[in-house]
């Protein structure tokens, strides 16, 4: 699952941090930003509500491939040039971040069978 | 014989400590200022109070009168030395300062033969060579002097302060200081820049701002990218970074401010936080798992979950926690790299 495939599944808009490659390696749900960096995981989808430039400079720690904030949250422009900045992808949705990680989960799933 | 000036004597006194001398001569000891302001840039704020007028004053090959001379020398010795003013010194006395303004005076009113007693300004604002360079900046902007002499706690003259010489050495030190906070290989040449990805045993060091949560981070991803640049293994990388970063924002969420220092060799990197209090009570129940003093709005912005501490001391290799009330916390954890 790439950066398109979670804009797609979200109904949502990539606003900094550029497209890349990679894959989701792992989906963490979280506004803890101490509970995130306990994760080991690689290639960390980062779901939160955080909307502050912690969240990506965290994302930036872990090695995560893009973060999502979610219910149409107004992002600060500070934390969308840190994105920028770090080439971290940031992907703004209008849905709850339950709804969010039921879709992933589903999308997931579908690659996984087939 | 004339009584040596009438100075207006700021002086540092005994029993003051310098933000009280500064509110004694209505300067803000607190607030939008050179010193004190929440806006100011901490390291210029620590410099300004660090540096003495002792550390800016020239105290050598100062060019004087004495009482008896004439204004005409005085003159003479300004023109030749390309200075605006001379003091009026006889031993470590100062009597007064005779300035460009009393020579056109003098050559105007014809009295240019006549000694530089009857003519010199005599009351004088002076530093002391011990106050905080803060007090000489606000003196510059309060006082329309290009000069200032200083005394030292005996009343002595020791030396002149121009606005000159406080640039000079204000950008001396300002340079100095960010060089540090930029980062500075140092002992370059201590080991060999031969085989693997390390070239140079590096060290950098950042300032952390209390309550700066707009910047808490930047000196992680800093290291991040050293590590990076380094070829440091990527596992090894992410340990470093993420206490790094736990121990960044503990700085800035619940210290007084401080600094994170980073150290990385060909056999380990080491990440150091030092604060400047207030001091953690209980070192052992602040490293377990969950505890945590921060209030809601440090939880609001997505810390104070209470893994700080102990997310660092688990990534470590070795960890090691000091800490006294209320001097502050250090926290050193070392990571090896093979």
């Amino acid at each position: 699952m790439k950066i398109e495939d979670i804009v797609k599944t979200l109904d949502g808009t990539l606003v900094a941090g550029g497209n890349s490659d990679r894959t989701v390696g792992a989906v963490v749900a979280n506004d803890l930003m101490s509970d995130v960096l306990l994760n080991d995981s690689d290639d960390i989808l980062l779901l939160t509500s955080l909307a502050s430039d912690q969240a990506i400079r965290t994302a930036n720690i872990v090695g995560a491939m893009a973060v999502v904030v979610h219910n149409s949250k107004p992002l600060p422009q500070t934390m969308c040039q840190v994105a920028d900045t770090l080439g971290i992808p940031l992907i703004s949705s209008p849905l709850s971040k339950y709804d969010s990680c039921v879709r992933i989960h589903a999308a997931l799933e579908a690659e996984k069978n087939g | 014989m004339a009584e040596p000036y009438k100075a207006k004597i700021l002086t540092g006194g005994e029993n003051r400590n310098d933000d009280q001398i500064m509110a004694e001569h209505g300067l803000r000891v607190s607030g939008p200022g050179l010193t004190g302001s929440d806006d100011s840039p901490l390291v210029i704020m620590e410099l300004l109070q660090r540096l003495r007028v002792r550390d800016v004053m020239r105290d050598r090959n100062i060019i004087s009168v004495e009482r008896a001379d004439s204004l005409k020398k005085a003159q003479t010795l300004m023109k030749q030395n390309k200075i605006s003013g001379v003091p009026i010194l006889e031993g470590k006395r100062l009597f007064g300062i005779i300035s460009v303004n009393d020579i056109i005076k003098a050559l105007e009113g014809g009295w240019i033969e006549e000694c530089v007693s009857r003519h010199m300004a005599t009351n004088l604002v002076v530093l002391e060579e011990d106050m905080p360079l803060a007090f000489a900046i606000k003196f510059f902007q309060n006082y329309t002097f290009g000069r200032f002499p200083v005394l030292n706690k005996d009343r002595d003259f020791v030396g002149i302060v121009s606005q000159r010489d406080l640039t000079r050495v204000l950008m001396k030190e300002l340079t100095k200081e960010i060089a540090k906070l930029e980062g500075k290989v140092c002992n370059e040449g201590s080991i060999a820049k031969s085989e693997g990805a390390l070239p140079y045993y590096s060290m950098r060091q950042f300032v952390v701002v209390r309550n700066d949560l707009q910047n808490a981070g930047k000196a992680a991803n800093e290291i991040k990218k050293m590590l990076k640049d380094a070829q440091i293994e990527n596992k090894i990388i992410r340990r470093v970074a993420v206490a790094a970063y736990e121990l960044e924002i503990n700085v800035c969420i619940h210290s007084l401010g401080g600094t994170i220092t980073f150290i990385l060799d060909r056999e380990k990197a080491t990440v150091i936080a030092k604060d400047k209090g207030p001091g953690i009570k209980d070192v052992e129940w602040a490293c377990q798992d969950g505890t945590s003093t921060a209030n809601d709005w440090i939880r609001s912005m997505g810390f104070g979950a209470g893994m700080g501490l102990a997310n660092s001391k688990r990534v470590a290799d070795t960890f090691n926690i000091q800490s006294k009330i209320p001097s502050g916390t250090t926290v050193i954890c070392e990571f090896k790299l093979a």
